[in-house]
C-alpha cells in the first residue's frame, strides 16, 4: 500500500502563513514608503538618513542631527504619512507577523488540548511581546 | 556541438523553471513586478536632494544595488545552507565605515526575513516541527533578547574600543563558521539516538515527515532536550548580539545534538532562527538603530531571494556555492580580525 503524505496539522499551518502574508503585506507597505521617500515627503529626509550613514555617523549623532534625540520607542507610528514613517511601519509590520502568529498557534494548540506546546508558543509570544513593547530600560 | 545543445536545453529548463515559478507563486511575480516599478519610479521622479556626501543618483544606486546584492545574498545563503547575515554582517563591518549597530541591525532584517518567508512553505509541507520550533523556540527568543540588549550596552559604553571586541570575537566566529561549511559539520542524514532522555520523552518530542528522495514516511525520535535548550539560549544571544542568524549553528544542533533528521534541521533553524531575530530586531528598531530607509531594499530582496532560493534552487549543486561562501567567509573574517584588534587595542595595522 503507497504511503500519504502526511499532513501539517492547524497550529504550524496558522503559524506559516500568518508570518508568510503578513511579510509579504509588510514588502508591500515598505515599496510605497520607499517611493513616498523619494518624492520627498518624510519626517527625516531621506537624503540625510542615506548620506549620514555613508558618512559612518554613529546612532546617537544620527538622530542628533535628525530630531534632537534618539526615538527610544516606535517613532513612525506617529508619522505614518511619511515615506520614512512608511517604510519603517511595513518593516516592523513583516516583523511583528511572528506575534499574532505565535499567540494564534498557541490558541489552536490549546483547543486540541495540546497544553504543553500551547503553553511554549504562548511563552516565545510574551517574549516577543516584551520586546515588541520596549519595556527593558535602555542607555539614552 | 554536442556541448552547445546540452547549454541550450539547460538554458530552456532554467527559463521552464523560472516561469513555472512565476505562474506558481503569483504573489512572488506581484512582489517583484512592484519592486521594479517603485524603483523605476523612485529613479525617475525622485525630488530627493543632494548632500555634501552624495548626489540623488548616488542615493538610487545604493537603494537598487543594495536590493540586487540582497537577493543575491538570500539565494547564496539557501543554497549554502546558512543565514544572510553570516555573509551580510561580517562584510559590512569589514570593509565599510557604516556604524556597528546600524550594520547590526540591518544585519538582523539580511538574517530574518528569508527565513520568515519561508516559514510559510516549510509549515505547510510539514518540514518544520512544530513542536520542535515551540520547544526550542522559548530559550532562543530569551537569549535574542539578552544579547540585542547588551549589544545597545556595550556600544554606549565601551563606544570604538567594544566595537573592536565584537569585530574581533565575530572575526573568530566566522573562522568557525567557515569550518563548519568545509567539514560539513559531521552531519548525518537520519541520526538514530542511542538512548531517549527523560524529558524528550515526556515533551513527546518526535516526529514523522515525507522524504521525498525515499518517497516514504520518516520517522525520527529526538533526544537531548535539556544541553539543546541550553545551547539555543546561547545561539540567541550570538544571533542578538551579533545581528546575524548563525542557521549554520542551528541546524548542527538541532542534527548532532538533539539528532532531529537533516531536513527537519535545516527547516526548524530557518523558522527558528525568523522567530529569534524577529525579538532581537524590536531592541534595534525602539532604539533607532534600525534606519528603514537604508534597510528596505535589504528586506525586499531578501524577500525576494528567499522565496526563489526556496523554490529554485533545490536542484542547483551546492558544491560551487559552498566554497564561494568559504572564500567570503575566510576574507571577511581576516578583515574583521585586522579592523578588531586596531579597534579593540588602538594598535595601526600597516596594511
Amino acid at each position: 500500500m503507497e504511503e500519504e503524505k502526511p499532513k501539517a496539522q492547524l497550529a504550524a499551518l496558522i503559524y506559516g502563513e500568518i508570518v508568510y502574508w503578513g511579510v509579504l503585506l509588510g514588502s508591500v507597505i515598505v515599496i510605497i514608503g520607499s517611493v513616498l521617500a523619494f518624492f520627498g515627503n518624510n519626517y527625516v529626509p531621506a537624503s540625510y538618513w542615506l548620506s549620514a550613514i555613508w558618512k559612518g555617523e554613529s546612532v546617537h549623532e544620527i538622530w542628533k542631527g535628525a530630531t534632537g534625540a534618539l526615538p527610544m520607542g516606535h517613532w513612525y507610528l506617529a508619522h505614518l504619512t511619511t515615506g520614512d514613517g512608511l517604510t519603517a511601519f511595513g518593516l516592523s509590520l513583516g516583523v511583528f507577523a511572528v506575534l499574532p502568529a505565535l499567540l494564534l498557534s498557541s490558541a489552536a494548540l490549546f483547543k486540541d488540548k495540546d497544553v504543553v506546546y500551547g503553553t511554549l508558543a504562548l511563552i516565545g509570544g510574551i517574549v516577543v511581546l516584551i520586546a515588541v513593547l520596549g519595556i527593558i530600560p535602555m542607555p539614552s | 556541438m554536442q556541448r552547445e545543445e546540452d547549454m541550450e536545453k539547460v538554458k530552456k529548463k532554467n527559463r521552464g523553471m523560472i516561469w513555472g515559478l512565476l505562474t506558481s507563486v503569483p504573489e512572488l511575480t506581484l512582489l517583484i513586478v512592484l519592486i521594479i516599478a517603485g524603483y523605476a519610479v523612485m529613479g525617475i521622479f525622485s525630488k530627493i536632494q543632494p548632500t555634501q556626501v552624495l548626489n540623488p543618483t548616488d542615493m538610487w544606486i545604493i537603494i537598487v544595488a543594495s536590493f540586487v546584492i540582497s537577493t543575491a545574498i538570500a539565494m547564496l545563503a539557501v543554497i549554502g545552507g546558512i543565514g544572510g547575515g553570516v555573509i551580510f554582517t561580517p562584510i559590512m563591518l569589514g570593509f565599510t565605515h557604516i556604524d556597528s549597530l546600524v550594520v547590526r541591525s540591518t544585519g538582523l532584517v539580511v538574517a530574518m526575513f528569508s527565513g520568515l518567508i519561508s516559514s510559510g512553505p516549510f509549515m505547510r509541507t510539514k518540514l518544520a516541527d512544530l513542536k520542535l520550533v515551540f520547544y526550542c523556540g522559548v530559550p532562543i527568543t530569551v537569549g535574542a533578547l539578552a544579547g540585542s540588549v547588551a549589544a545597545i550596552y556595550l556600544h554606549k559604553y565601551m563606544g570604538p574600543v567594544g566595537d573592536g571586541y565584537v569585530r574581533l570575537s565575530l572575526g573568530i566566529l566566522m573562522l568557525v563558521v567557515a569550518y563548519f561549511l568545509v567539514s560539513g559539520g559531521g552531519k548525518t542524514e537520519y541520526p538514530q539516538p542511542k538512548s531517549i532522555d527523560p524529558l524528550s520523552k515526556k515533551l513527546g518530542l518526535n516526529g514523522f515527515y515525507w522524504e521525498a528522495s525515499l518517497g516514504k514516511v520518516v520517522h525520527y525520535d529526538l533526544t537531548n532536550a535539556i544541553p539543546g535548550g541550553i545551547m539555543f539560549i546561547a545561539l540567541g544571544f550570538i544571533a542578538g548580539f551579533f545581528g546575524l542568524g548563525g542557521g549554520a549553528f542551528l541546524t548542527a544542533t538541532l542534527n548532532l545534538v538533539m539528532m532531529a533528521p537533516v531536513k527537519i534541521a535545516a527547516a526548524c533553524s530557518g523558522v527558528l532562527l525568523a522567530i529569534s531575530n524577529a525579538t532581537a530586531i524590536w531592541t534595534y528598531i525602539t532604539y533607532g538603530a534600525l534606519i528603514a530607509i537604508f534597510a528596505a531594499p535589504w528586506m525586499l530582496g531578501q524577500v525576494v531571494g528567499g522565496i526563489l532560493g526556496a523554490y529554485l534552487l533545490i536542484r542547483i549543486k551546492a558544491g560551487f556555492v559552498r566554497k564561494v561562501l568559504i572564500v567570503i567567509l575566510l576574507v571577511s573574517s581576516i578583515k574583521l580580525l585586522m579592523r578588531g584588534v586596531e579597534g579593540a587595542f588602538g594598535i595601526t595595522l600597516p596594511f
